[in-house]
This record gives structure tokens, sequence and C-alpha cells, in this order.
């Protein structure tokens, strides 16, 4: 797994300043230390998909949820995976201790982390879609709470039926908080279909003067 | 009284519940505990078939019947638990039942938002239910952290007399997903008086081995093992565990062998294991427990064994004598505190004495909210250090791990007030060699009392390895003629009792000139006559070179490998002199910390530290300010800046203190920062608090997830106006705008900024805030309009 520089300074407002030597060590420095840090812990389940009108119904579990966009996102799906993956607490705990002694490095292990969840999650996709591909199906981009109108309530039903506390030690709060940190929840439909192009996430993100979206460079 | 549990024969569990229940079809996300209700005769169905097989416990199906998990459903807990240990009774024919607790599904404090004492209450709720019920025992199981299987023990210890029995996860790596080793979790866990203790879930028994190995090394109470029928496989997208009954039993006779004397299975196990499992067994004799005793303080993730190399227990955390840290303490700045506790911990500190006893405070309180913080923050065992009894009480409870109590003495009323404490929660405990009469002169009185306070630890079932004995240290300037006596009588101890020692040694030299040369004189001598672990500063470079020399000497550091690897380095080093070619502002504005702590004492020397702040720092902090406005640096760089001025402010703060009379450099009013209830990214408001006291704001940070009534009761003491607060999801934004409400309610006049990743201007308004910060810097521009 790579961490890649590109994202670590998107996610820390980096918008072409010129990179002193000093900051330029230090991100190095961090990209190793949360490769070095980081667990990969994930699980996964696939599960066939039923639907009416509004909702989605995953055969065998507990889960269903009313959401349009969801629906519209597994539109094509014949069944889904929920897949759940975390970086673990000692990523927490490294962040906490240098906010303590060295504040500019826990800012810049966080982006590390934030870019390492998304590269483990990377992974993971790449490892279910093999699975996909063997059974004939393509596969849509990753979906996750809070996407569209999609809530985050879902959280703990997705804890709930991965068993992600016992399984990755992942647990989500009474504000639906993934904790650690470093955490990720997603859907991802299987589909006979090919897949359109990926998701443009800002368009369906809720934050609309996010820095990125602003800067007009990152999203699609 | 329940029937007790003997071990004179080995136990055997039963097997999985969730794997059988699977089996008949119950859905991914049920709770499992529901079918105690719809469902009873299947229950009872795998309970019998576990009984046939020929298990000693059945376990009720109450593994999650929490207030957490059983909130949003129809049951209630009485219901469910009463009806699961109901089940199991009426089904068993002698065999035991055990009331079964697992984990709660959350994360605690304070990487998670539930708190010790909150999983405390909900365990109590499950446990009083469950014995009233009638459970024979408790089994706490599938535990992950060790801070949450400690408030479930003492829920079971306060409130039955049940025998418990507690297990824990370990993943593949060798620790739980919370990073406990087998050691520590064998060294906590039997220190706090259970009946067994073990291993369960996550692994199959193969991969169990080498963490049973460590176990049964270290146990001196029966040692339990439930482990999967292998490790789970995803075969045509279903979870299948592979290790037959024949191969279960194979591991279960291997692991009997080795002295386990409890066996039961844990996922993917049936009947038809326990069966094989039983079977196996008939031709295994038990052991009785094997474990070694030690002497060892542990936190959560680290032990500390004493007895080898010598161990360094930190002292720097005692505000006797030290302005500084007395100031930080009245003023509940946990900053210092950890500044201190993490310094120590670079330096070579393996424990930190943890002492806030000031008269002007509320020791206890200070006490519980000293040890959350530092135990969040640096994994070292700690000590806890006050002469209060309700104090080391606090401090024993809600400690992480198992602490060392500091200290008792010859008295016997004072061995009668903490001997109890230090049994009920695992302490460990310093015996003083000292008593109402006061401090013997010879090494043989002091061997007496020692002798004196480890029998009566005795009684009170606390063994000799469980004491450290500190045969005090007198003063070189006062008494001198029984320094030496402090050494006969560690030799002493060491020959005839065989119990651990430690002394504080900076004691010696008090009210002498070149301290140093005494206390390293000293502790080397201390160190061959038998000193285990030194209370002294680990900041003082003479110290730790007299621990690494005496480690090396003394044969422990073998090869030299630590020795050689840390003064190679300090050799090559050049002695660093302050920067040419370069000004404070500048250092300030590249980020260079180092440089700009040099600069700054050099300024020192001729110009007032008022004078640095106005003319050196807060100029560069507003330059620095403005390239970041303008897009010509990135967060780290304005940071890093920020991190220079906060250290140029600790040195100027020092020398104030030193030099003046107790003068602050500026101090231009007070800021709560708070990140809200519920939420805990706390980078955002870092970043704030570090620039709003580079401007000479003086902060209150409470930390995060607040509890709304903590950030009123704080605007009230404190006699704030202005409020910043932090949340970066939609879901506990709500929670801000109900602190926000409550502060408008109570201080009209106290303003709130706020800031996080999903507002905005507008959305601030609407939640009721007074101004929005996009940024840190923003907020100081409002800091700057409100206080001025």
């Amino acid at each position: 797994m790579n961490i890649e520089k590109t994202e670590v300074l998107r996610y820390l407002g980096y918008n072409n300043q010129n990179i002193d030597e000093n900051t330029n060590q230090l991100l190095h420095e961090c990209m190793t230390e949360i490769l070095d840090i980081m667990k990969k812990n994930y699980v996964y389940d696939i599960y066939d998909i039923f639907r009416d009108e509004n909702r989605i119904f995953l055969k065998n579990t507990t889960l269903t949820t009313q959401s349009k966009d969801l629906c519209h996102h597994l539109q094509k799906s014949d069944k889904c995976v929920i897949m759940a993956a975390s970086l673990g607490l000692e990523v927490d705990q490294r962040i906490a201790y240098y906010s303590k002694t060295h504040m500019t490095k826990s800012i810049v292990l966080d982006a590390c982390a934030s870019t390492a969840i998304e590269a483990l999650c990377d992974h993971i996709e790449e490892e279910i879609s093999k699975k996909a591909e063997k059974e004939g199906y393509y596969m849509t981009p990753r979906y996750s709470p809070g996407y569209g109108d999609l809530p985050m309530t879902l959280q703990k039903e997705i804890a709930k039926v991965l068993k992600t506390y016992s399984k990755i030690g992942l647990t989500v709060n009474e504000s639906n908080l993934l904790l650690p940190r470093k955490s990720v929840t997603a859907f991802i439909g299987w589909q006979k279909e090919k897949t359109d192009d990926p998701v443009d996430k800002c368009s369906t993100c809720q934050k609309e003067n996010c820095s990125y979206r602003n800067l007009g460079r990152f999203c699609k | 009284m329940n029937k007790k549990l003997h071990f004179d024969e080995f136990l055997v569990f039963d097997g999985a519940m969730g794997t059988m229940l699977q089996q008949f079809g119950m859905k991914a996300g049920e709770l499992p505990e529901s079918y105690n209700i719809h469902s009873p005769a299947l229950i009872k169905k795998i309970h019998q078939q576990y009984i046939q097989a020929g298990a000693d416990v059945i376990t009720a199906n109450t593994f999650g019947a929490n207030r957490y998990k059983l909130n949003h459903t129809s049951f209630s807990l009485e219901q469910v638990i009463q009806k699961g240990v109901a089940i199991a009774k009426e089904t068993a024919k002698g065999q035991l039942v055990a009331l079964d607790i697992g984990p709660l599904g959350q994360l605690m404090e304070p990487y998670g938002t539930l708190r010790f004492e909150e999983a405390y209450d909900v365990f109590k709720e499950q446990i009083i239910i469950g014995a009233k019920a009638g459970a024979d025992l408790i089994l706490i199981e599938t535990m992950s952290d060790l801070y949450e299987a400690k408030a479930a023990i003492l829920a079971a210890k306060e409130n039955t007399e049940l025998p418990i029995i507690c297990t824990m996860t370990f993943q593949s790596d060798g620790r739980t997903l919370t990073g406990t080793d087998p050691l520590t979790m064998v060294n906590v866990l039997q220190s706090l008086g259970i009946t067994a203790l073990g291993l369960n879930c996550s692994l199959g028994p193969k991969e169990m081995m080498p963490i049973l190995s460590q176990v049964l090394a270290y146990s001196t109470i029966p040692v339990i093992v439930q482990a999967n029928a292998g490790l789970p496989k995803l075969v045509n997208d279903e979870t299948v565990f592979d290790i037959t009954p024949e191969e279960f039993q194979k591991w279960a006779v291997e692991m009997a062998t080795q002295g386990v004397l409890l066996l039961g299975g844990c996922c993917g196990t049936t009947p038809d294991h326990i069966k094989e499992l039983k079977k196996g067994l008939k031709n295994v004799k038990p052991l009785p427990p094997q474990g070694k005793r030690i002497t060892a303080a542990s936190s959560s993730t680290y032990t500390v064994t004493l007895g080898r190399e010598v161990k360094i227990i930190g002292e720097r955390i005692n505000p006797t004598g030290k302005k500084l840290l007395k100031k930080a303490l009245v003023q509940g700045d946990m900053d210092y505190l950890l500044k201190e506790a993490i310094n120590q911990k670079e330096h070579g500190a393996h424990i930190l004495d943890i002492n806030v006893g000031l008269p002007e405070i509320d020791e206890k309180a200070l006490m519980i909210q000293a040890i959350k913080e530092i135990q969040g923050i640096v994994t070292l065992p700690l000590q806890i250090d006050s002469v209060v009894p309700e104090v080391i009480e606090a401090g024993a409870r809600i400690c992480n791990g198992r602490p060392i109590i500091n200290s008792v003495n010859g008295d016997d009323e004072i061995m009668d007030a903490i001997f109890p404490i230090a049994k009920k929660y695992g302490c460990l405990v310093i015996a003083l060699t000292l008593d109402h009469k006061g401090i013997p002169k010879t090494g043989e009185e002091r061997l007496l009392i020692a002798e004196r306070i480890l029998k009566k630890a005795k009684s009170y079932g606390i063994e000799k390895e469980d004491m450290i004995v500190d045969c005090l240290v007198l003063t070189a300037s006062a008494q001198q003629e029984e320094v030496k006596e402090t050494i006969k009588a560690v030799r002493l101890v060491k020959e005839k009792l065989g119990v651990m020692t430690t002394l504080g040694i900076s004691n010696v030299s008090f009210g002498l000139p070149a301290r140093g040369i005494l206390n390293r004189t000293f502790l080397a001598t201390a160190l061959s006559a038998g000193l285990d672990a030194p209370i002294l500063n680990p900041m003082e470079d003479d110290m730790i070179n007299t621990v690494a020399a005496f480690n090396l000497l003394w044969n422990y550091d073998k090869n030299g490998t630590s020795y050689i690897k840390r003064y190679s380095a300090v050799m090559t080093k050049a002695p660093s002199s302050p920067p040419k070619n370069i000004d404070l502002k500048k250092a300030v504005i590249d980020g260079l910390k180092e440089e700009g702590t040099s600069l700054v004492k050099e300024l020192l020397k001729n110009t007032k530290g008022l004078e640095i702040v106005n003319q050196y720092l807060i100029p560069a902090l507003d330059m620095v300010g403005e390239k970041y406005e303008k897009g010509e640096i990135f967060l780290p760089q304005l940071i890093q800046s920020a991190e220079v001025v906060k250290k140029a402010f600790e040195v100027i703060k020092e020398d104030m203190m030193k030099n003046t009379e107790n003068k602050e450099p500026i101090k231009k009013g007070k800021i709560v920062l708070a990140t809200v209830k519920g939420d805990i990214h706390d980078i955002g408001k870092n970043i704030v608090k570090i620039l709003l006291e580079n401007y000479g704001y003086e902060v209150c940070d409470l930390g995060k997830d607040v509890p709304i009534q903590k950030v009123l009761d704080t605007v009230e003491e404190e006699k704030v106006s202005l409020v910043g607060l932090s949340a970066l999801m939609t879901t506990t934004v709500k929670n801000m705008e109900l602190t926000i409400k409550a502060l408008k309610e109570q201080y009209p006049t106290c303003q709130v900024m706020v800031g996080g990743a999903v507002l905005t201007k507008d959305y601030a308004a609407m939640i009721g805030a007074d101004f929005y910060a996009k940024d840190a810097r923003e907020s100081v521009k409002i800091a700057q309009q409100v206080l001025g």
C-alpha cells in the first residue's frame, strides 16, 4: 500500500505553495510512520438485494434503508457488499500524543491517516472486485452513510450486521461517529451491466463551502 | 452463597450460541438475546445439546443484553436477562449456569465517548439482574479493552458474591484490539481478585498457543480457554470455521496438559466439539496454576517487572517545591502535567509517580482528572502518591492497569486504611520503614518495621510480591551519620525478606551544593546494595547516566547494547550554540523551534520578556498570519510557526517566574474552548488553541466530548465572555446548538464562536452562534474583536 503525497497535501489544504525543507521532511516522516502504525482491519460481506419503492433490503440481514440516493446508486445491482475498514486505535493514540508534543506533526500525521484509510478502502475494493469479476459482476463505486440522503444513523446498523466491534474493533457512538476515528463503512453494488463513470463525490457531499471545492481543483 | 467452584477436576464449558442460532436462521444484525423471548424453546434445545455433550457449565444467552444494545428494541433489560438465566436454569441438571457478560460495543474514553463510570453502571445493571435471577457465576468474556474488563469486574465484585471469570480476545499479533499483551492482562486481571482468567474467540486453538503459554507462565489463578473452531474463512459468501471436533479435542488435550483448567468453545464450535473435548480430558490430569509470582506494575498496554535491570520511577509530577506545577494544578492546566509526563517518559522513566496534593484544591477530583489525562497519552504504569486514603482509592479505581500505591508505613491505622484498597483494586504498595515513632536510626530497626508491614499485608491477602519496601533516604546535610544506614537497610531487606525495593534518591543532597554529584553517588551505592526501582528525576542526566552504567556493569544490559546505542550518538553530537545570521522573527516565520528557543534565551539576557513578545513574536506572528491568508504558506507551516512562538512563551514565562514577581507576560482575557458532546475530533480545536495562546489569550481547554454542563460551569467559574465550540459532523452540530442554547439562556452576554468541517456562516447563525470562524486565524480576529 502506498501513501500518495499529493493526497496528503490535499488534506492539508495545499495550493502550490513553496514547501520548505523542514515541512517536506516532516511529510515524509509521517508518511512512513502511518504505514508503520496503521492496522489493515477490515470486514465485508456480500448480500442479495431486495427492494420496493424507496427501500433497500439485504437478504439474511436486518438491514433496510429508505434512501433515494442509495436506491439510485444501486438501481442496477443484484447484490451489494457492505464493508467496514479501520486503521485501529494506535493511529488515534499517536495523533493525540503528537498533539501534546509536536502539533504540526499531529496535523500532518492526521492527514496521512486520512489518506491511508482511503488507500486501505481502495485496496479492499480491489480484493472484492476480483470476487465480483469471477462471478461476472461489475462494481459500483463505494457509497457511505453521509453521502446524499443516506443517513448517518445507518452506521449503527452496519456495525451490527458486520459485527464490526468484535471483528475489527470498530464502534459507533451515540452521535453516530465511527471510532477509532480513521474508519470507513460503505456499500458497493454488484451489477451485470458495466458501471458508469465514478460518482462525483463533491456533488453528493453536503459541505458546500469546502475549500477543496472552492479551489476548484479536486472535484471532477 | 451459590455453588462454589473447585478445580480438582477440569471444568468444561459449552460452545457457541451465536453459531448455533445462525444455523437455525438468525439474520445478521439480529439481537441473539431476543430469542430468549420469542424462541425460548430453541435456546433450551441448544443448552440441552451442550449438556448432553458433557458441559459442566452452560452459558445463559445474555452476552449482549446491555442498555446500549437493547436500546431501540421492544425488549427490556430485565425481561431478556431474567428469561435467559431462567431458561438455562430450568435446562440444567446439576450443571452451573453462567451469566454471560460481553463487551458493550462502545469505545472507551479518551478515544471513544464511553466513560469508565458509565461502563461500570451499565455492567452493574446487568449483573444485579442476572445474579437475582439465580446465575451461579459471572463470565465476563470476549473483552478487547482491559479498562472495560476492569469496570465489569468491579461491578461484579461490588454487587454480587459470585465467582468471576474473565476472558479477553487476542489478535494474531499477540495483542487485543486495544493493545493489551498477555502478561499485562494476567497482571491486571488476577490482581483484581477474580476466580479464573483466560482467552477466547478471535483465534483458533493453534493460533492461541503462543499467547496461552505466556498466560500460563504468569497466571497464579486457574486459566480458561474457549477457542474458536479455527479461523473464520469466507466460502461461497458464507463464513465457515473448519476445525473438526477431533482436531479440537487434540488441541484441548494439549492445553489441558500445559495447565489449562477450564475449557470450552467459542465461535464455530458445536455440541460435537464439546463432546470430543470432554472425552479427551478423561486421560489428562489437571494441574494447579503454575504461574510465577512477579512484582509488576501495568498500564493497559505495558508492564514493568521489577527485579532485573533498574526501573526508574519518575518523580516530577509532585508540586512540592515546583512553582509552575503548583500553578498548573491550581488552574487545572492538564497540558502542563502531560508535558511533565511525556518528558519523563522520553528521558527514560518506566513508571510515573503522580502527586497532586495541594491544600487549596480538591485533591480527589484532580487525581482522577490527572490519571485519566496521563493514561490517555502516556503508556507508562502509574504510581498513586497521596496521604489521603480517599484520594488513593479514587485513583486506584480509575487507573487503567495495575498501579502502585505510594504509600503505607508501619502505622497500623494507615495500613488498615490502605491495605483493603490495595487488595480490592489489586495495587502494588510501597512500604515506608517508619512508624508513629518516626524513622528508626539503624538499618536493623528499619528491617523490623518492613517485616511487620509485610506480615500485616499478608493478613489482608497481600503477598510480599505485591509490596515494594522504601528504606527512606535521609538528608546528608542534617543526618550525615544515618545516610549509610539506608544502604544497610536496603541490603538487609533484600537479603532477609527478598522483597523489591525503592528509594527517593534526591532527598540525600537537600541543602547542599552540586546536588547531582551526591545524588548519583548515592544512587550507585544504593543500586549495588539491591535497590530495584529508584524514584528520581529522569531529566537529570547524572541519574540516567548512572542507571545506564549500572545496567551495563551488572550484566543486565547484555553486550552493552543499550549503553553503546545511547552514548555513541551523544559523543558525536556537537554542542549547540545560539544560531548566527538569523533573528527571532525569522526563526518564527521559518518555523525553527530550537533556534527560536535559544534566540529567546539569548535575548532574555538583555531584554525584558514583554519586549520580546511585542517586538519580535507578535509582529512575526502577524506576518505569518498574513502569508497564510494570502495563500503563500499552508497549514503545517502556519502551525510550525505557532509552535515556535509557544515554545518561546514557555521560556519567557519560566524566566519571569524565576526572576520577577510572578507576573505573567501578557494576559488578554480568558476563552473557553471545547469540542462538543459526542464528538472526539479535536484537531481543529487544538489549532485554534495554539494560535489564541500565541496572541496572549488564556485558554481553558475543556477537551473533547464535553458535556454542556461542563461548559456552563467553566464559564461561571472563570468569568468567561467568549466561548469557542467545535464539531466535525452534522450529527454533532446538534449538540453544538444545544450547548449554545444553554449558554445563551444562562449567560446572555457570553459570546460564542463556532467552527468545524460542516459549518458555514449561515449554518452557524442558524444554530445561534455569534461568530463563525472559518479557520484558526479567523478565531484570533474574533477574539481581538470581543476581548481586545
